[in-house]
């Protein structure tokens, strides 16, 4: 039965060698490690202590680190001027390439998750194209448009379990408390990101010196934090569940603080820029750091690492946009939102928080596998609960990423250029 | 490597100024070329001074009037032109250092004609070389140099350079 | 000076090029006194203005620039029509560029979009102003007129008033008058002067804080309410509160003190009639040097046309 078996692999939480074998039996049990089940996987013993039998094929993974593939609930695909299956393909490609397994996508213009036929033309585009799995958020609005609700029990029925309009804010708060009733009593989330827009409007980057010297209008954080304020208030009295997106600033984290410590069923997430770069980063109208909400200051990044590891932040996503060349070539303030971080999701977490000891392994594998996979609960066709698979990562693997290597089919990476380590082996097999 | 020194220089600069006043020409204005030629004209014009001429002095920078522009890779510093008079009816001495290819006194015709009608323009120089590239040539020069080929002729004045020297 | 393809912002420049371009500024106003007030300097080149802004005096004043130094001027009128399609300024770069222009003058609401056009074309490209970015052309005629004014720019304080947060003048004629050693404040209504934490420029609120400063020019910035989508302004005593009024010019003329604007002047907002017959009002003298700072600029600029196009 057991053909392959690992050796030595670091389990990168504990630190400790396991040497596994591997099942291709799919509703085995499967032994845990620290609470985490070993997905295809079906004996675990410490290093050295496994047979191994006549024939099978042996995998030396000495000085790889054995861990969780990671799930990214905030992922965009769309690909513009390319069909919906070549930009499932590559955005799937990109993913693996990055150690994800899965991804919740949000709705974006080609891919608008308000009604059946187009959640089911994604599902069949994923099917055949993709090589990570991706779940739908569907719209809160139709077309996203901030007005009209979208056919909630249809997407409900469809496996919906998270609503999500991207990054629009619906503007009336009337709207929103009417779709959070609806969120609570179909018990589904409520994805969203805090704004003002009277406040936002025309603001390009965060304000400072940066923003004064290349003449751009500033996002206030205040727009973000009241936006926050605003939908936890209307949360609680509708009684639905949240998840803050893309939380920018320091303020908003201690917001979500108080409001987790008041028990309120409230989870957030950061984006991986919005914990590595800063508003100098734009430096001289760099298209590539334009991103919603803009990147804050050092203080505000060091904020966000804290939440993260306290838990106030559940999860670290990826906010993966993939945006055309010629876009980003134009202007800054024309220029689309977005970076396209997928291919490099899991060697940049390595590279910039965890080998410099901003976070651990620990908090990592909460952050990016078990937290957003216990948000998003994706099931299968037998509506059976999907666990991470495993895979193994290399830490020793550094170089220079070049633009050539992505397969997200887009060159909006802030990482191109750059010194990155860690090389992804994910599936296992 | 030629050389001539000051001595040489100052006897030469009296004998053009000698040259200049024994022409008796009247309304008589000397104009040197930025920068060098300036400083010629200068000592020219204080030359025939002590002789009881009058000349009017005047300099101009002929940058903006050059053909090679667009060669250059670098653009040269512009410098006030100084000709506050009207040439219309002037005799014109023109005066620059070394006339070579020709190519800056043609840039310096047009620019002079901008500011007025001469009467009559006359080219004189310190020193001439061979190699004129357009057909140009001084009423008066007081050295003729044959450097060797790619050598070349550096003029230097003690108003600017601490010393006079003319080296090829 | 090292040959240099565009001119975006005052910040990218030298210590050196700043000089030449104002050394140079000074040879080509004399040309101005010649009875002909052109030279060839240009002869041949092409210079295109492109604004898709609405400017007379900018515009002309470039206009007259490229003339003087006998370049051929082409206006491209941005017709609302082709924004409105959203064509975007790639296509119209493309455009432009097989019309084998060597020098692009641009203007522009959004700030960044002379950098993008420079970066993608060979033609010398001269911003000229760019949403509250920069408007370095500006800066130039500002530093020659005080440098004219008071034989140099070194020492001076200059105080810039009005609104800072929308002003690519404030920003630019800031940036050069501090890179030549003059010392700049700010004044303005609140929410239109950004944090000095940003600027590194001291930031006043009131006339008396400006006066007590010493300052030896005072330089008042154009009230653009077109510019502001919403009303940023208290209604009505914009003049009482911040415009040079006949009280505070019979101050300004016992301390001596000189007065600038970037045109042009709202009457009765920013200047009081009489400011404009002042001794030291510098207004005129800013445009006349507009001319000359503008011609520098072209004739220091070195497209890269030339070769294998």
């Amino acid at each position: 039965m057991t053909d392959t078996i690992i050796k030595n692999a670091t389990w990168a939480i504990s630190g400790e060698k396991y040497d596994l074998s591997l099942t291709t039996c799919e509703d085995g049990k499967h032994p845990q490690l620290d609470g985490i089940t070993l997905t295809g996987v079906e004996r675990c013993e410490p290093a050295g202590k496994l047979p191994v039998p006549q024939g099978a094929q042996v995998i030396d993974a000495a000085g790889k680190l054995l861990l969780p593939a990671l799930f990214d609930m905030h992922a965009k695909v769309e690909i513009s001027g390319r069909s919906k299956r070549e930009s499932v393909n590559r955005t799937g490609q990109a993913a693996t390439n990055g150690g994800v397994w899965a991804m919740l996508v949000m709705p974006n213009r080609g891919f608008c998750f308000d009604s059946a036929p187009n959640l089911d033309s994604f599902r069949d585009a994923v099917e055949q194209r993709s090589s990570a799995e991706m779940y739908a958020a569907g719209c809160i609005t139709l077309g996203m448009g901030g007005e009209q609700q979208a056919p909630y029990n249809t997407l409900a029925a469809r496996g919906v379990r998270i609503l999500s309009d991207a990054e629009h804010v619906p503007a009336n708060l009337l709207t929103l408390h009417r779709v959070m009733k609806y969120v609570a009593e179909l018990d589904m989330v409520l994805a969203i990101r805090g704004d003002v827009p009277e406040l936002t409007r025309n603001t390009y980057m965060h304000p400072g010196a940066t923003s004064y010297r290349l003449g751009l209008h500033g996002t206030p954080a205040c727009a973000e934090e009241i936006g926050i304020e605003t939908l936890l208030r209307l949360a609680a009295d509708a009684g639905a569940r949240i998840h803050i997106q893309t939380v920018s600033t320091a303020e908003g984290v201690d917001i979500i603080r108080r409001a987790k410590a008041a028990g309120q069923k409230v989870t957030a997430e950061v984006a991986l820029h919005h914990l590595l770069f800063t508003h100098e980063d734009v430096g001289n109208y760099n298209t590539n750091y334009k991103v919603l909400p803009p990147l804050r200051e050092r203080r505000d990044c060091e904020a966000l690492i804290a939440g993260v590891k306290d838990g106030t932040i559940d999860c670290i996503v990826s906010d993966h946009t993939p945006c055309i060349p010629f876009a980003k070539k134009q202007d800054f303030i024309t220029a689309p939102h977005g970076m396209a971080v997928l291919d490099h999701f899991l060697p940049a977490l390595y590279t910039h928080l965890v080998k410099p000891s901003l976070l651990t392994w620990a908090e990592l594998v909460r952050a990016c596998s078990t937290a957003p996979c216990g948000i998003v609960k994706p099931v299968d066709e037998y509506d059976e609960p999907r666990v991470a698979p495993l895979m193994l990562f290399d830490p020793s693997a550094c170089g220079t990423v070049q633009a050539a290597q992505l397969a997200c089919g887009t060159q909006n990476s802030p990482f191109i250029g750059g010194e990155l380590c860690g090389s992804v082996i994910l599936p296992l097999q | 490597m030629g050389c001539i020194g000051a001595k040489e220089i100052e006897s030469a600069i009296s004998a053009w100024v000698e040259r200049i006043a024994a022409e008796g020409a009247e309304r008589l204005a000397v104009i040197g070329l930025m920068s060098h030629g300036d400083l010629l004209a200068k000592r020219l014009v204080a030359g025939l001074k002590e002789r009881g001429i009058d000349a009017l002095y005047g300099a101009i920078d002929i940058s903006l009037y050059r053909d090679d522009l667009d060669m250059r890779a670098e653009k040269l510093p512009l410098r006030s032109s100084y000709l506050p008079f009207s040439t219309d009816g002037l005799h014109v001495i023109l005066v620059d250092d070394v006339l070579y290819t020709g190519r800056t006194i043609r840039a310096a015709l047009n620019a002079l004609f901008e500011y007025g009608r001469p009467a009559r323009v006359e080219l004189q120089t310190l020193a001439y070389r061979e190699g004129r590239e357009v057909p140009i040539c001084a009423d008066y020069t007081c050295f003729h140099l044959e450097p060797e080929a790619g050598k070349e002729v550096q003029v230097r004045l003690h108003e600017v350079d601490g010393e006079d020297k003319i080296e090829f | 000076m090292k040959p240099r393809k565009d001119l975006i912002t005052i910040g990218s420049l030298s210590d050196e090029e700043i000089n030449t371009i104002l050394d140079s500024a000074t040879a080509m106003k004399d040309i101005f006194t010649k009875s002909v007030k052109k030279v060839p300097a240009l002869k041949g080149k092409s210079v295109l203005t492109l604004f898709y802004e609405p400017s007379t005096r900018t515009r002309s004043s470039f206009e007259v620039a490229a003339h003087r130094l006998s370049a051929d001027v082409t206006t491209f009128t941005v017709g609302t029509s082709s924004v409105v399609k959203g064509e975007s300024v790639h296509d119209t770069i493309d455009t432009l560029m097989s019309m084998k222009m060597d020098y692009i003058i641009v203007r522009h609401k959004n700030s960044g979009i002379p950098d993008v056009i420079a970066r993608h074309c060979k033609a010398a490209v001269i911003n000229a102003g760019d949403g509250a970015h920069a408007h370095p052309s500006q800066a130039f005629l500002d530093a020659f007129t005080i440098r004219e004014k008071y034989g140099t720019v070194a020492g001076k304080r200059v105080v810039i008033i009005g609104d800072i947060l929308h002003s690519r003048v404030a920003r630019s004629t800031s940036t050069i008058l501090q890179r030549l050693g003059a010392q700049v404040a700010y004044m303005g209504p609140g929410p239109l002067v950004p944090l000095q934490a940003h600027t590194g420029i001291p930031r006043f609120t009131n006339w008396d804080e400006v006066f007590d400063w010493k300052p030896d020019v005072i330089y008042l910035l154009r009230v653009q309410n077109e510019r502001i989508d919403t009303p940023f302004f208290p209604a009505g005593d914009y003049h009482q509160a911040f415009g040079v009024t006949e009280e505070r010019l019979k101050i300004i003329d016992d301390l001596d003190l000189g007065i600038m604007h970037p045109g042009p002047v709202n009457r009765g907002v920013e200047l009081c009639d009489a400011a404009m017959e002042y001794r030291n009002c510098l207004v005129c003298n800013q445009v006349e040097n507009g001319i000359a700072a503008r011609m520098s600029i072209l004739y220091h600029l070195t497209p890269q046309t030339q070769n294998n196009d």
